[in-house]
């Protein structure tokens, strides 16, 4: 045992360094205040509106921050920095990995910064920590990833969602994969997290809701999973048809590889939420993914004028395809543009009352509302990982019905 | 019985594949903290560079001779990581400073890392001739997998040699016993030291490449391996060379066949495994018996 | 930095301070005992006015500082007085957090109440896993508290009661005593949380200076020549323990009562390492260093990060890295006006 040994002092004796140490905290004053008195956030004011992006910059995430902000500047960009024709100022803050991170850096921008509507948030339990805040400055957020199903169950007037919620991804496919299968079995799988959860829950209606039947479940420990070795026995035991996973980033590339060096493939068709197969994800993945069939809202083949012309424009902007990360933040900043052409005033009040008339947003991935609960209601498709220009993508198949 | 082995055999030999590149990337830090008394946190970051090291030499198509020299490049970068690791907590004394010294220093490389190479995951493929699998029980297996667990075990004969059967392992044992004296017999240990460090390191910057077509590269495996490693080394006992190989073959088995057999549990199996050997065996399973300390 | 900084305007304060430190600790010292509570009292009148001239966020700021500054203190009883260093503290924290919650859920708002048994439910914890840990010691003690941290992390992963994954939301604002007004003004919040600092400081400061805390510091400084005396220490460290895992679960309420949120990742394995390493930097072994420690970890992560997109990690890795080779004894062992005793021919 050798841990420090440094004597133990009785009483701070030292004026100096409490002296330095008050110094320093009254320089926070600058910001200046005071924090006993009513006060919201998202003022209205004379200069451009302050638009707070808070994207995962840092962590495990930042892939997909940098996607998100790529999708919200380049609409920004189309539009000469104005959204419903007034300048924009976008404050930007670094989500991180976890709410422990990501809730203070996001509240800032709402008590600091008085921005008058936030965009990003890729961790569904730091949406969760922020709902109350938004809702009590009334200032509205515009969550464009987490999925979680819960954080849109009272359809507060402050709180909207472009992506997706994770049930309704899983529930997408549910149909067409009990037609596809006849009477083979699935095997569900996913990270043992509540987005896995809700993935499969959502799976498992519609498909057994269209006669299909489970061979049987398991759940991986969320994030320290690097060897599936000891589930996909279990999947081979099982002797089902097919496997519906839920996976996204770092575990996603590991399992899917895996899926295919122990050779199972061969007799399971595998399915996923289309995160397993979406961005980066795929290309680290490589030839192990070909096959692999996904539901999602977008894919940057999808075949309309809107999409090609969005593709376009973002290529030449980032020289690399879009991702459906980067969608739902464009979208966010078209939801945005929309609200302020009609809004009253510019404050976040203001701006949630036009959200909801935006109706119709004419997106690369369709045309898609917000819905009574303020997720939007759209299209998905099936994809399927095959071999298009030069490298491998998600080739849409059909749009699914729901 | 049979049946139970049959459906099992394939999670216990995988155990034994995982055990293997644990194996390797345990082990340094164990001889370091047996050797310099030093904690290196840095330790999962070095192990990470290793793997982007992999990224940066095997772009798509891998062949055994690239891969080789990607092996020796990632080798070549630990060596010297090592030194200078080694260079830089020479002069901090206690436990706790040494994590915060070389905490921060793991803070920038992932820092620097995500700089260089992005924050998307990054993947290397083993080389094509070894990328298949092969029947094993009857079932496909990575043959890749295989060849891991030959190379380290390959690895651990030469590390067993060198340590105890030559002269080299003989001064290192003996700087271990009482620096002093090799001191004394004009030797200069910080050359002793800094050579474990850096063989170290090496070893774990190889573990990271030979683990990157398994766990990829992305931000934040380092912390992942420096827990592993750390439970790896505590429980198969500090400074010890073949408590590092007990403990990464059981940390193995615990996360294969235990997943296997308690898969409801498998979040927990891990540290309860550690906390339940600890508390019984506080020492670790095998612990190096020069026991600068305890 | 630091040391270049405070060259000028020598002081008794420093003089006498510096003296002091070998000193025994009798109480004929007048002099300092006066000054240091001088600085005591700038320093909390500091602490208390902040609402005043604070905006809702850096208030804020400055009580989660507090909270993870009594998580921190904590950490400290067991680091640097007793010699037990650990990463488990989170375990007891997030323990104080969940249990407040729930109990803001389902029962009472009472920030009191909620104080009561978020203390209790970790401190109870603390009593039951310590007694099996204590038994342990230096790294194999680090390793083994690392396991209670992330064994009680993946527990909360996977609770649904308290949220598992998706973490404890809905919490409504806190009131001081049950049945009382909801406190939603980020500054009365604050005083509360100060509140609980202050009360968690003097139990600590209790402890330190009480026979229990000179038996702590002999465990530290030589374990085996107490059991050479006779001397029990299994009850020492277990006694430790369990109050360290009262005032870690403190601070949980008291995170609580601000971000009316918890979730697993306010447990995670970072922040044990980052309230371990708070106590290295601000000087194992007294208190108000990794007070200090606490300050600058956070103030740096979730402040200064806010002006470096993303680079928050990388300030604290070189804050860590320059701490060790400028602060060889943290913070409170800096000497502030004199230059090292040896002067090191490396920094200029």
């Amino acid at each position: 045992m050798s841990v420090s040994s440094v004597p133990f002092r009785r009483r701070p004796r030292r004026l100096v360094p409490v002296t330095i140490g008050a110094a320093s905290i009254l320089l926070l004053a600058a910001c200046g205040g005071g924090s006993i008195s009513e006060g919201n956030g998202g003022e209205e004011s004379e200069g451009p509106v302050k638009i707070g992006l808070s994207v995962p910059l840092s962590g495990v995430y930042a892939a997909l921050g940098e996607d998100m902000t790529q999708g919200f500047e380049l609409y920004l960009d189309e539009n000469d920095g104005q959204l419903g024709g007034r300048d924009i100022e976008v404050v930007k803050a670094d989500e991180g990995e976890s709410p422990q991170t990501g809730v203070p850096a996001t509240s800032k921008l709402v008590t600091q910064n008085d921005v008058s509507a936030v965009v990003g948030i890729v961790n569904s339990a730091t949406a969760l920590g922020l709902k109350d805040t938004f809702v009590q400055s009334e200032v509205p957020l515009i969550i464009a990833n987490a999925g979680a199903d819960e954080l849109t169950d009272d359809a507060s007037p402050y709180i909207w969602r472009t992506s997706f919620t994770n049930g309704q991804v899983g529930a997408a496919l549910g149909a067409a994969v009990a037609e596809e299968l006849g009477d083979k079995e699935v095997f569900l799988m996913a990270a043992d997290y509540a987005a896995g959860h809700e993935s499969v829950d959502g799976f498992r209606e519609t498909f057994t809701e269209a006669g299909g039947s489970i061979a049987g479940e398991a759940f991986t420990p969320f994030g320290t999973t690097s060897d599936w070795q000891p589930f996909l026995s279990k999947v081979r035991s099982s002797g089902a048809g097919a496997v519906y996973v839920f996976y996204a980033g770092a575990e996603a590339v590991n399992f899917v590889k895996q899926y295919d060096s122990f050779g199972i493939g061969d007799s399971a068709q595998l399915y996923g939420a289309g995160f397993l197969t979406e961005g980066g994800v795929l290309e680290a993945q490589g030839a192990a993914a070909e096959g692999v069939r996904t539901s999602l809202h977008y894919s940057h083949l999808l075949d309309t004028d809107r999409n090609a012309e969005f593709v376009e424009a973002y290529q030449a902007a980032y020289d690399e395809v879009p991702t459906v990360y980067a969608v739902q933040a464009y979208d966010a900043a078209a939801a945005l543009d929309l609200a302020l052409e009609d809004a009253e005033s510019t404050d976040g009040a203001g701006i949630a009352d036009a959200l909801a008339n935006v109706g119709d947003i004419d997106s690369p991935r369709g045309t898609w509302s917000f819905d009574e609960d303020h997720n939007p209601d759209q299209p998905y498709y099936l994809r399927e990982v095959q071999k298009a220009d030069g490298g491998l993508a998600n080739v849409v198949l059909e749009e699914l019905t729901q | 019985m049979l049946s139970w082995l049959d459906a099992n055999a394939l999670s216990m030999l995988n155990g034994v594949a995982l055990a293997a590149v644990l194996f390797l990337i345990a082990v340094g830090l164990s001889l370091v903290f047996g050797t310099m008394d030093v904690l290196n946190l840095a330790h999962g970051a070095v192990s990470l560079t290793g793997a982007y090291i992999g990224v940066a030499f095997l772009e798509r198509d891998t062949t055994i001779p690239l891969f080789v020299t990607a092996v020796l490049a990632a080798a070549a970068f630990g060596m010297v990581a090592g030194v200078v690791l080694a260079a830089m907590t020479s002069s901090v004394g206690d436990h706790l400073r040494q994590a915060l010294l070389t905490l921060g220093v793991a803070l920038i490389a992932g820092d620097v890392l995500r700089e260089i190479f992005g924050a998307d995951v990054e993947s290397v493929s083993a080389p094509a001739s070894l990328a298949g699998a092969v029947s094993v029980f009857g079932r496909p297996y990575p043959l890749y997998r295989l060849v891991i667990i030959g190379i380290s075990a390959a690895i651990a004969v030469v590390l067993y040699i060198v340590l105890e059967r030559t002269r080299v392992g003989a001064l290192v044992r003996a700087t271990v016993a009482d620096r002093a004296m090799v001191e004394a017999i004009g030797v200069r240990t910080n050359l002793v030291l800094g050579g474990v460090f850096g063989a170290g390191a090496a070893l774990a910057a190889i573990g990271g490449l030979l683990a990157a077509p398994i766990l990829g590269a992305q931000p934040g495996l380092d912390d992942t391996v420096l827990l592993l490693a750390l439970v790896v080394v505590v429980v198969g006992g500090l400074g010890s060379l073949r408590g590092a190989l007990v403990g990464a073959l059981l940390v193995g088995q615990v996360q294969t066949l235990g997943v296997a057999l308690a898969s409801e549990y498998a979040s927990f199996l891990l540290f309860a495994a550690m906390a339940i050997v600890l508390l019984t065996r506080p020492r670790g399973l095998l612990p190096a018996k020069t026991g600068a300390h305890g | 930095m630091m040391r270049s900084k405070a060259q000028p305007r020598p002081s008794a304060a420093d003089r006498t301070g510096a003296s002091a430190s070998t000193g025994g600790g009798r109480r004929h010292l007048p002099r300092p005992v006066l000054v240091s509570r001088v600085a005591l009292g700038l320093a909390l009148l500091v602490l208390a006015a902040l609402p005043l001239f604070l905006a809702p966020y850096p208030i804020g700021l400055a009580g989660r500082i507090l909270a993870f500054a009594l998580l921190v203190v904590s950490v400290d009883l067991l680091t640097g007085v007793t010699g037990m260093p650990t990463l488990g503290q989170v375990a007891y924290f997030g323990t104080g957090a969940y249990a407040a919650g729930l109990v803001g859920i389902h029962m009472d708002s009472s920030a009191v109440l909620q104080l009561l048994v978020g203390s209790a439910a970790a401190a109870l914890l603390a009593l039951l896993t310590g007694a099996v840990a204590v038994r342990t010691s230096g790294i194999v003690f680090l390793m083994v508290t690392l396991a209670i941290g992330e064994l009680v992390h993946r527990f909360a992963d996977s609770f649904a009661p308290v949220g598992a994954s998706n973490g404890l939301a809905g919490i409504p604002p806190i009131s001081i005593l049950p049945g009382g007004e909801p406190l939603e003004l980020a500054g009365f919040i604050y005083w509360w949380v100060l509140a609980v600092f202050l009360l968690g400081m003097a139990v600590a400061t209790l402890v330190v200076k009480s026979p229990l805390g000179r038996s702590m510091r002999g465990v530290r400084d030589g374990e085996k020549r107490l059991h050479a005396l006779g001397q029990q220490t299994y009850p020492v460290k277990l006694a430790a323990y369990t109050i360290a895992g009262g005032l870690a679960g403190a601070a949980g309420t008291a995170w609580v009562a601000q971000t009316r949120f918890f979730s697993p990742g306010d447990l995670g394995f970072d922040v044990a390492a980052f309230a371990l390493l708070s106590v290295v930097l601000g000087g194992a072994g007294t208190l108000w260093g990794p007070v200090i420690g606490a300050f600058v970890v956070i103030l740096v992560r979730d402040w200064l990060s806010a002006y470096v997109d993303g680079r928050g990690a990388l300030m604290l890795g070189v804050l860590f890295v320059v701490a060790v080779y400028t602060l060889p004894r943290g913070i409170a062992g800096a000497r502030w006006r004199k230059p090292l005793r040896r002067p090191r021919r490396t920094s200029p």
